[in-house]
């Protein structure tokens, strides 16, 4: 390679995670806005047992398949492979980047030169791969993620990252622990339709009738769901279970995450169209993903003492749940002025 | 001045008599947010231990105008120099006041509620919004920024290009009584540097 490859666009909102950023930069290259894709969809789901301990995990309602998750009505799907020839793992992003894919790989941040956390701390994490000079020995990769990167790196840091062990670090109780070993992502982009008010009523019914169920086959969904996972955080706090703390941190991202692209893209939608219901719908969601803070965040700093946390956590969880089911209530009353 | 462009009526001319005071803190930090390049390891805004890079912002004790408001960081203390908020009960000079900006920033954006005590027992409660300290955090909820610093401290090295933001804040006092105390929210997200208390005044009007 003589020439360095087009930079991906980086996309980057505060309360995503390297999840959302790495989807969205496949999203673009398809011409496809992600607040649009990654925004339409929302729910609550949580799939005890499931949690793992890395940046981008998500409570997959369909197994294995992050972006028909989080974007069911967009043709979004994903893949998780392993490389097909470990002696060669190499071969798997030339097959990808040959057929004129760019694989989303998991990586230890601990070896990649341009993280916070190089040669410091353990802990799992997605980029993009959308070059590679094996001649030259170095693979381009993109992060959105502060601070941004979007460049060369030696191959043997992104081989290092890409199959590091990511062991356990007492730096970082969310997100190590949790083997990389080779994961790469492939995504699919398929026809999405257009955003007219008539489909963001019928997103809205879909959404609203999601947390009204009564049961949910895949987990601890809607607003029920809501209810039980906040009861049992606080229950398992006061009973000095620190890896209920723990998970909340990653688990709760997608869900603050979630909530916030939801937010903005009601609100988008309402300001384009001038319907206010949809802009005040749009503040609800906005208010559960800062509920999640209080909650995400005095359980981070509840580990070392969670009988201690256990009040707050109640508290958090209080609001947390008095925050859905206000933004419930809001999403189908804006869906009544479309 | 109080435009009438939309319901033709003709705009006021008000005279108000503006006090800014900031507030004595101390007795409250229990955090320290704000490190030396030569000991990042000493702070721990967040739970991975990151802190402000205490080469930009002002020095302890110092007093600061932001957008026109003044604040005093709070002097050299070894229990810290802000407070994460736990639920603290500050008492302040009694008096009536109309604005209590606050300068403050967020483990991740959030909004909570602080407790206002006015001196004949009754108490409102009125949100407390404040954004993300995170690089590339945008004042979501239309703050004024009043620090970005270049950097951010890590507990073993200063990073480049990742920023550290904190923000100036109000919370507006509707009751037209005097103000003795201010209960802060249990959320721990939620870092306080500074507070000051403004008086509006009453507005004297005149037609124009």
């Amino acid at each position: 390679m003589s020439t360095p490859p087009a930079t991906p666009a980086l996309w980057y909102r505060d309360l995503i995670s390297c999840l959302q950023s790495t989807l969205a930069a496949a999203l673009l290259r398809e011409g496809r806005d992600p607040v649009d894709a990654l925004g339409a969809h929302w729910e609550f789901l949580f799939k005890p047992g499931d949690v793992t301990s890395e940046e981008f995990y998500y409570p997959c309602r369909y197994p294995g398949d992050l972006g028909r998750s989080l974007a069911p009505h967009h043709g979004l799907s994903t893949t998780w492979h392993r490389p097909a020839d470990p002696g060669d793992p190499l071969e798997d992003v030339r097959r990808a980047l040959k057929d004129g894919h760019f694989p989303i790989i998991a990586v230890d941040n601990f070896h990649l030169p341009f993280r916070p956390a190089y040669q410091d701390v353990h802990a799992a994490h997605l980029i993009v791969v959308y070059g590679l000079d094996e001649a030259a020995g170095q693979a381009y990769v993109s992060d959105a993620m502060p601070p941004a990167h979007a460049g060369p790196i030696p191959v043997a840091a992104l081989l290092a990252a890409w199959t590091s062990s990511n062991p356990k670090d007492v730096q970082d109780a969310f997100f190590s622990d949790s083997a990389i070993g080779g994961r790469y992502l492939t995504v699919t982009v398929g026809d999405a339709p257009e955003t007219t008010p008539a489909f963001v009523r019928e997103v809205l019914t879909a959404n609203v009738a999601g947390f009204e169920a009564d049961r949910d086959t895949a987990g601890w969904g809607g607003l029920a769901g809501v209810r039980d996972f906040t009861m049992s955080l606080a229950g398992r706090a006061r009973a000095g279970d620190a890896r209920a703390l723990e998970e909340a941190y990653p688990f709760g991202w997608g869900m603050q995450a979630q909530a916030a692209l939801h937010a903005e893209f009601l609100r988008a939608c309402g300001t384009r169209w001038e319907v206010p219901a949809l802009r005040e719908a749009a503040r609800l969601a906005e208010h559960v993903a800062h509920a999640w803070t209080g909650v995400r965040i005095t359980a981070a700093h509840g580990r070392s003492d969670p009988a201690a946390a256990a009040p707050d956590l109640a508290r958090h969880g209080g609001r947390l749940v008095a925050a859905y089911e206000a933004a419930v209530a809001g999403l189908r009353e804006a869906a009544g002025f479309l | 001045m109080v435009s009438g462009a939309k319901t033709g009526v003709p705009p006021l001319s008000v005279v108000t008599m503006t006090t800014l005071r900031p507030v004595d803190l101390t007795g409250h930090w229990n955090n320290r947010g704000i490190s030396a390049a030569a000991g990042t390891g000493s702070g721990g805004f967040n739970v991975w231990r990151n802190s402000f890079p205490a080469e930009y912002l002002p020095p302890p004790g110092a007093q600061v105008e932001v957008e026109g408001v003044p604040f005093r960081f709070g002097g050299p203390d070894p229990a810290g120099d802000n407070i994460r908020c736990a639920g603290q009960y500050v008492e302040l000079p009694e008096g009536r006041y109309d604005w209590i900006h606050l300068l403050t920033a967020a483990e991740r954006r959030t909004e909570d509620t602080v407790a206002l005590h006015f001196a004949g027992g009754e108490v409102d409660f009125e949100p407390l919004r404040v954004s993300d300290f995170w690089a590339r955090a945008h004042a979501a909820f239309g703050e004024a920024k009043a620090f970005e610093t270049p950097v951010m401290h890590y507990p073993h090295h200063v990073q480049p290009r990742v920023e550290a933001l904190m923000w100036s804040q109000r919370v507006p006092v509707t009751r037209r009584a005097p103000l003795r105390g201010l209960r802060l929210p249990r959320n721990v997200a939620i870092h306080l540097f500074a507070m000051t208390l403004q008086t509006a005044g009453e507005p004297v009007a005149e037609r124009s």
